[in-house]
């Protein structure tokens, strides 16, 4: 294997895939980037078995070939060098030579056979989606996922593809995030699925604003086909978490007893300000309403107190309501909206954050002390 | 405040009890613990043993090749309890608080009695106190006993040992370090057979050298360094342990065959879970550790162990946790000994924050018989 890249393009394929690669891996092999040249493509490979990441980067090729190196080295070096120009060569031991204007580096590497084979997909159900779609669905829902892994049906996203709709749902059990967009689905490839918290977060990470994602999916496993305009593409494949999410239709209240529009920005600041003043044993805020005015106030005996003032246009009776502040920053910055608006029934029900659009996200009060 | 600690120790407790009950032991060495011919170990032994070199923890044959003529009795753990009941209660008349650190052995903390001009003069204040202490458990129960006063509890628990059986030692805030420094090491409550190799190693060998030892001390004993440091100059602000505060509760069940039948392993860590929960109820308390023990056929004995945010309570949620911990790393591999779970991290159980109704699919432990 012997190819010329420019400095800009190796790094920008490093930077794709080298974050899935665990630093505590047993297997040698996984610490590995596997190089593939081939046609007018160096095509870049990272995994840990759960989650792989294929990066398909423009290079000069003058012989195909490939091999595997460990990624840091590789991206270390590559990310501290002068020269735009690099020549990569390997020779027949997995010797890679890195040779780039005044720098010679040899690296050792591993046989490109050892490395993990791609997943193969049987039935292929799929469907295609503008990527700046997914990925604000993603954003709208990915911090509402569960770290509680003893409840590992909750340790990512649930996707549903259902009557011309995608749904994203992600809980903790305390809070839930929905949102759900019409999408052009066939019959054929209807279903449901759940995408472990690690790929979320490699995708968004990768999802642009612009191109197209093609998503497979089977039983066990999905892959997600990121594709830029001008025909550049990366694939992300990863397993899926086995088991059934909860019925999450269920935790959402029906009849809400008051309606509050709230501006986004003024209330996640006051909010983000209010919170400081909470502590590890105190931590909650609480939103009381009266007329036109929402009160938000912190209080923890070792820290001290929070008082914020809103406007609003509020004609409901008083009521006090307690939040973990977190629960409701977390969907306030994920939102773009001006207006976002808040459902309450009463001290002890769920409260409901929706905005003109179609986003749920479902918040479960904490008791007043 | 200057603080005002008294250590009190019974002198060779189980020995004494047994003496007392039995007047034809007085005066001979007696020993209790189990039967030279078994493969017991020696609980203690009188005075009159001790001069044989027989000490406690010491395999029962191996004091009976010391002390030829040593009177062999099974100890009597019931009567010895009541005993230390009725002493406790003795020690309660005293207005001090206390920590009772064992059957035998307690702090006592009278501080508030006894402030003076300064440390010395409060300690000195205290001494008839102690001296009356002693006389009354010679009066009403016929033992004796050793007790240390002092400013802290490093200090007081070492006087009680300095002159014992029935020692009374009070030292002094000033020139302690002097005090100290001809001590060897291993009268440092903590510094075990391990530690003091390590610090013999080093040098190390009376206080005093550990006073001028110039290095750190992390580096011969771990995080244990710098409280020896200020243990080694008689520094110690350990507080009082007050109340019967319970660190964790568990509980553990040894089958009467080994099993790896799941239905019984299930039903098993149901009874434990709720067993806990019981506990953890009636004292109002929450959890946030849980951790299971495994004990197979040929006495391998592992724990496994899991933290939560939110303290719990529950009988499920405790049983849920320890299925997961079990089917995590596939734990039942082969049959099961023993059994045990266990809750840690106790604390206030607070529930402020109010949970979804969802109803998560925990792991199962699956497969096997």
């Amino acid at each position: 294997m012997n190819l010329t890249i420019s400095k800009e393009q190796l790094i920008s394929g490093l930077q794709a895939v080298q974050n899935v690669v665990s630093s505590r891996t047993t297997l040698p092999i996984l610490s590995n980037v596997l190089l593939r040249a081939q046609g007018k493509l160096l095509e870049l490979t990272a995994t840990d078995l759960d989650v792989t990441v294929v990066c398909g980067v423009e290079a000069n090729i003058k012989s195909e070939g490939a091999t595997t190196i460990p990624v840091k080295k590789l991206f270390g070096i590559v990310r501290e060098l002068n020269n735009p120009e690099i020549e990569i060569e390997v020779d027949e031991k997995h010797m890679t030579s890195l040779r780039s204007g005044a720098s010679f580096y040899k690296i050792n590497g591993l046989s490109a056979e050892e490395f993990p084979a791609l997943p193969k997909f049987k039935e292929d159900k799929r469907v295609t989606l503008p990527q700046e779609k997914v990925r604000g669905m993603m954003k709208k829902t990915a911090f509402a996922i569960s770290t509680d892994e003893s409840r590992y049906v909750l340790n990512g996203i649930f996707l549903s593809l259902k009557e011309h709709k995608l749904t994203m749902v992600a809980t903790d059990g305390r809070r839930l995030a929905l949102v759900d967009e019409e999408v052009d689905v066939t019959e054929g490839s209807q279903g449901e699925f759940i995408v472990p918290a690690k790929a979320v977060s490699e995708l968004n990470r990768l999802l642009q604003d612009k191109g197209e994602v093609e998503i497979r999916y089977s039983e066990n496993q999905a892959a997600f086909n990121l594709k830029d305009e001008k025909g550049a593409s990366t694939l992300i494949i990863s397993k899926l978490i086995e088991g059934n999410y909860p019925n999450y239709r269920q935790v959402i209240p029906a009849e809400p007893k008051e309606r509050v529009g709230l501006p986004r920005e003024e209330f996640l600041h006051a909010l983000r300000r209010a919170e400081i003043m909470t502590s590890e044993k105190s931590n909650s805020v609480k939103l009381s309403f009266s007329k036109n005015n929402l009160a938000i106030t912190a209080n923890s005996p070792e820290v001290g107190e929070a008082r914020e003032s809103l406007a609003i246009n509020y004609k409901g009776k008083d009521m006090a309501i307690a939040f973990n502040p977190k629960y409701v920053i977390d969907p306030l910055n994920a939102l773009t909206n001006d207006e976002v608006f808040l459902e309450l029934i009463d001290e002890l029900s769920p409260g409901v954050l929706k905005i003109n659009g179609p986003f749920l996200y479902v918040v479960m009060p904490m008791r007043l002390s | 405040m200057f603080r005002v600690i008294l250590h009190l120790d019974m002198d060779a407790f189980y020995a004494s009890v047994e003496q007392r009950d039995h007047p034809a032991f007085k005066g001979k060495p007696l020993i209790v613990g189990a039967a030279p011919a078994q493969r017991g170990v020696v609980c203690a032994a009188s005075y009159e043993a001790r001069k044989f070199g027989v000490r406690s923890a010491m395999p029962s044959s191996v004091a009976k090749r010391l002390c030829p003529d040593g009177i062999f009795i099974p100890p009597r753990m019931a009567r010895y309890r009541e005993e230390s009941d009725a002493i406790m209660r003795l020690i309660s008349g005293t207005g001090a608080i206390i920590e009772q650190v064992s059957i035998d052995e307690a702090y006592l903390d009278l501080s508030a009695a006894y402030q003076r001009d300064d440390a010395d003069a409060s300690l000195a204040a205290a001494q008839p106190q102690a001296a009356a202490l002693k006389e009354q458990i010679r009066a009403e129960r016929q033992l004796t006993t050793s007790i240390g006063i002092a400013a802290n509890k490093f200090l007081a628990k070492l006087g009680s040992d300095f002159q014992k059986p029935d020692g009374l030692t009070l030292i002094r805030e000033q020139g302690k370090a002097a005090f100290l420094r001809p001590l060897p090491i291993r009268s440092i409550h903590g510094v075990g057979q391990v530690t003091e190799k390590v610090l013999l190693q080093a040098g190390i060998e009376t206080i005093g050298d550990l006073q001028d030892y110039p290095g750190d001390l992390r580096a011969l004993v771990g995080s244990f360094g710098p409280v020896l440091k200020r243990f080694g100059v008689g520094e110690d602000d350990r507080p009082l342990h007050l109340g019967e505060e319970r660190k964790s509760i568990s509980s553990e069940t040894t089958f009467a065959r080994d099993t790896e039948d799941r239905k019984i392993l299930r039903a098993c860590l149901r009874e434990q879970a709720a067993e806990i929960s019981a506990k953890l109820k009636h004292g109002e308390i929450g959890a946030q550790t849980v951790q299971v023990k495994l004990r197979y056929g040929d006495f391998t004995t592992l724990t496994r162990r899991i933290s939560v945010e939110e303290p719990l309570t529950e009988t499920a949620d405790i049983y849920r946790l320890a299925c997961h911990l079990l089917a995590r790393d596939r734990l039942v591999s082969r049959p099961l000994r023993l059994l045990g779970l266990g809750v840690s991290g106790l604390g206030e159980a607070v529930f402020r924050q109010l949970a979804l109704p969802l109803e998560v699919p925990g792991r199962r432990l699956e497969g096997g018989g």
